[in-house]
C-alpha cells in the first residue's frame, strides 16, 4: 500500500512533538486507573472482613478486576481521535494533497488506524506499569507467563482496530468537528456501561447482562482480565478467552475489510 | 511534424448532485510546453475542470487525456506524471517546509536523498531556505504560496496545474510568484496549466487562454489574439488649438471618429503601432501640434466584457470575501 509508511510516520511525527497532546495522552490512564479504581470500588459496599475474591471473580481487589476494562476503554477513547484526525486533515488542507498524489486512498485512513494503534498500546504499557505501582493495585494471583502477555497484546490489539477503523469510517466522509463529537458520545457511553469492563456481569440487571455479552468492549475486557486473575487458565477458561478472542478477530477484521472499502470508494476532500 | 496535444479534453462535463452543471460539455486541446490559461470569474467552472483533470474528480460524462492517459482510467499514471498546486493550502502546518516537501517526495517514491537535493533547489528557487527547517505554521501567506508551488514541483511534472496560484496575495507577492512560474516554462518547458481570475496574470504568464463561464468555454486564442478581436486600438489627441481636430480627421488614410470635444479627440485604428508614426508625420506636414497624446490597447477585460456581457471587476464583493477568507488560512501570524 503505497504511501502508508510516510503517513503513519507524519502521524506519530505530530503525535510526540505536540506536547499537550503526548502528556495529556500518557497521564490519562494513571487518571482512569486511580479514579476508576477508587470511585468505582464495589467492594467497599460489601464492608469489612469480606473476601472481595468472591465479588470479583477471583481478583484480589478492584483494580484487577478492572485493569482489562480500563485498557479496553483506553482503546475506544483514544480510537475516536483518528475519526477526528481525519477530519482535520480534510479542513486543513492536506487531504487535497493526499488525494492528489499517486498513493492508495485506503493508505490515507490506514495511516491514521495503525498509528492510532500504537499510541493505543504505548498507552496501555503505561497504564499496566501505573495500575502496577499505586497501593493495593494491579497483582498477578494466578502468577503471569508470555502467553498471558501475547492474549492481553492480541485483545488490545483487536480491539484498538476495531475502535480505530469505525471512527475513521464514520468520519470518512465528514467535515464537522461537531458531528463527530455527537457520534463518539452517543457510541462510547453506552458501549462503556453496557459492557463487563467496570462491573461483574452479576451485578448487572440480567437483560442488561445479555446485551453486554454481545458488546466487544466485554470480550476485550473479559479475556485480559481472565488471564490476569488466572495465570495459567484450565481448558474451560481457553475456551472461552478463545471464543472471545475469536468473535474479536471477526470484528477486528470485517472492520477492517469495510475502512478498506470505504476508503478506496467514498473518501473526498 | 505531428504533434499529439499533451492534454486533450472531449465534451468534459460535471453535473453535481442536485443538477448543478459545474463544466458543461468542454473541449480543450493543449500543447506540449504551452502555458495554459483558463479565465473566469468564481463559480465558472475552472476548478473543477483541472480537478477532473487531476483526477480528484471524476467527469459526468465525456473523457479527457493527460500525457497519453486516460483521466477515468489511469489515474495513477496521471497522478505520477502531473504536478497540482491546489486552490486551498494543503501544507501540513505541524510540520517545517521542508519536512513537507519530503513527506510528498515520498508519495512518489522519490529517494530520500534525491528528495533532499532536489527539495534544496527548490527551496532555492522560491527563497525559502532559511524559512524550510520552521513549522509551517510560522509563515506568512505569500510563503505558504510559494511552499505549495514547489511541493508541486517535487517530482518534477511533465504538466503542472495551479489553480488560481496568487488568489489573496498582496500586488508584490503576485508579481514574485509570476517570475518563478515564467521559469518553469523557460528553464523547464514545462507545460502549465492556470486558471485565474486576474485579468493581468494570464495576460502576463499565458501563451494561450480559454474564457469560461457558466460552464462553458466561450472562446479560445492567445491573448493578443483575443484582444485584436476586439478591432482596434484607441488613440486620443489633444491639441493646441481646437479647429485643428477637423484637420486631423481629413487625414487620407481614414480614421473612425469616437468621441470629439474640448480639442480633444479619440478614434479608433486597427493597430496603433503602424498607424501612430504615419498619423505623426501628417500631423507633421500639416503644421498641427498636439498637447496631450495617448494610446490606449484593449485589455482582456475588454474581451471578457465582450464575450459574457459583464465584466470580471464585477465580481470584486465575492472575490474579496474568497481572498478574505483564504487570507484568514492563510495568515496566523
Amino acid at each position: 500500500m503505497s504511501g502508508l509508511y510516510p503517513l503513519l510516520m507524519r502521524d506519530l511525527k505530530k503525535w510526540y512533538r505536540n506536547p499537550v497532546f503526548l502528556l495529556t495522552g500518557l497521564i490519562q490512564p494513571f487518571f482512569w486507573i486511580a479514579l476508576f479504581g477508587s470511585a468505582m470500588d464495589i467492594t467497599r459496599l460489601a464492608g469489612p472482613g469480606f473476601n472481595p475474591a468472591l465479588l470479583l471473580q477471583g481478583a484480589p481487589n478492584y483494580i484487577t478486576f478492572i485493569v482489562g476494562g480500563v485498557l479496553t476503554i483506553t482503546a475506544l477513547f483514544t480510537g475516536m481521535f483518528t475519526g477526528t484526525n481525519i477530519i482535520f486533515d480534510r479542513r486543513l488542507g492536506p487531504m487535497g494533497r493526499f488525494l492528489a498524489s499517486p498513493i492508495a486512498r485506503s493508505s490515507i485512513v490506514f495511516s491514521k488506524v495503525l498509528s492510532s494503534v500504537i499510541r493505543i498500546l504505548i498507552q496501555a504499557g503505561i497504564l499496566v506499569l501505573a495500575a502496577s505501582v499505586i497501593p493495593n493495585g494491579l497483582v498477578f494471583p494466578g502468577g503471569f507467563n508470555l502467553v498471558d502477555v501475547l492474549v492481553i497484546l492480541t485483545a488490545i490489539i483487536l480491539i484498538a482496530l476495531i475502535f480505530s477503523s469505525l471512527f475513521s469510517v464514520i468520519a470518512i466522509r465528514m467535515r464537522e468537528m461537531n458531528t463527530i463529537f455527537g457520534i463518539v458520545n452517543l457510541i462510547n457511553l453506552p458501549l462503556l456501561f453496557v459492557s463487563y469492563a467496570m462491573f461483574p456481569k452479576d451485578f448487572m440487571a440480567s437483560w442488561l447482562s445479555d446485551i453486554a455479552a454481545y458488546n466487544p468492549v466485554s470480550w476485550s475486557a473479559e479475556s485480559i482480565r481472565m488471564v490476569i486473575i488466572n495465570g495459567s487458565l484450565t481448558s474451560s477458561q481457553w475456551s472461552s478467552v478463545g471464543l472471545w478472542l475469536g468473535a474479536l478477530a471477526i470484528l477486528a477484521a470485517l472492520m477492517v475489510v469495510l475502512t478498506y472499502i470505504m476508503a478506496e470508494r467514498e473518501i473526498r476532500d | 511534424m505531428d504533434l499529439q496535444p499533451i492534454i486533450k479534453v472531449e465534451n468534459l462535463t460535471k453535473i453535481y448532485k442536485g443538477g448543478v452543471m459545474a463544466v458543461d460539455s468542454i473541449n480543450l486541446e493543449i500543447e506540449e510546453g504551452e502555458v495554459y490559461g483558463l479565465l473566469g470569474p468564481n463559480g465558472a467552472g475552472k476548478t473543477t475542470t483541472i480537478n477532473m483533470l487531476t483526477t480528484r474528480l471524476s467527469p459526468t460524462s465525456g473523457n479527457a487525456t493527460v500525457a497519453g492517459f486516460d483521466i477515468i482510467r489511469h489515474s495513477m499514471d496521471i497522478r505520477r506524471m502531473i504536478g497540482v498546486v491546489p486552490q486551498d493550502l494543503t501544507a501540513d502546518e505541524d510540520l517545517s517546509g521542508l519536512e513537507n516537501l519530503l513527506l510528498v517526495a515520498s508519495f512518489y517514491d522519490v529517494p530520500k536523498s534525491v528528495a533532499l537535493e532536489r527539495s534544496q533547489r527548490l527551496l532555492r528557487m522560491v527563497d525559502l531556505v532559511e524559512a524550510a527547517p520552521r513549522q509551517v505554521r510560522q509563515y506568512s501567506g505569500g510563503m505558504r504560496k510559494r511552499l505549495e508551488l514547489i511541493i508541486g514541483l517535487i517530482n518534477e511534472p511533465k504538466v503542472l496545474f495551479l489553480d488560481e496560484p496568487t488568489l489573496g496575495l498582496d500586488v508584490q507577492t503576485r508579481t514574485t510568484m509570476w517570475e518563478y512560474i515564467k521559469g518553469l516554462k523557460r528553464d523547464y518547458g514545462m507545460t502549465i496549466i492556470l486558471t485565474s481570475h486576474y485579468l493581468e496574470e494570464i495576460d502576463a504568464l499565458a501563451n494561450r487562454v480559454s474564457i469560461v463561464d457558466h460552464g462553458k468555454i466561450l472562446v479560445t486564442g492567445t491573448p493578443a489574439e483575443l484582444k485584436a478581436s476586439l478591432k482596434g486600438d484607441i488613440i486620443t489627441f489633444g491639441f493646441r488649438t481646437a479647429s485643428d481636430s477637423e484637420k486631423l480627421l481629413e487625414y487620407p488614410g481614414g480614421l473612425e471618429k469616437i468621441d470629439a470635444k474640448d480639442g480633444v479627440l479619440k478614434v479608433r485604428v486597427e493597430n496603433a503601432d503602424k498607424t501612430l508614426p504615419e498619423l505623426l508625420s501628417y500631423l507633421f506636414q500639416h503644421g498641427i501640434t498636439l498637447s496631450t497624446l495617448s494610446v490606449q490597447k484593449p485589455s482582456l477585460d475588454e474581451v471578457f466584457l465582450q464575450y459574457t456581457g459583464r465584466s470580471l471587476r464585477e465580481e470584486g464583493a465575492s472575490d474579496r470575501m474568497k481572498a478574505m477568507m483564504n487570507m484568514r488560512r492563510v495568515r496566523k501570524t
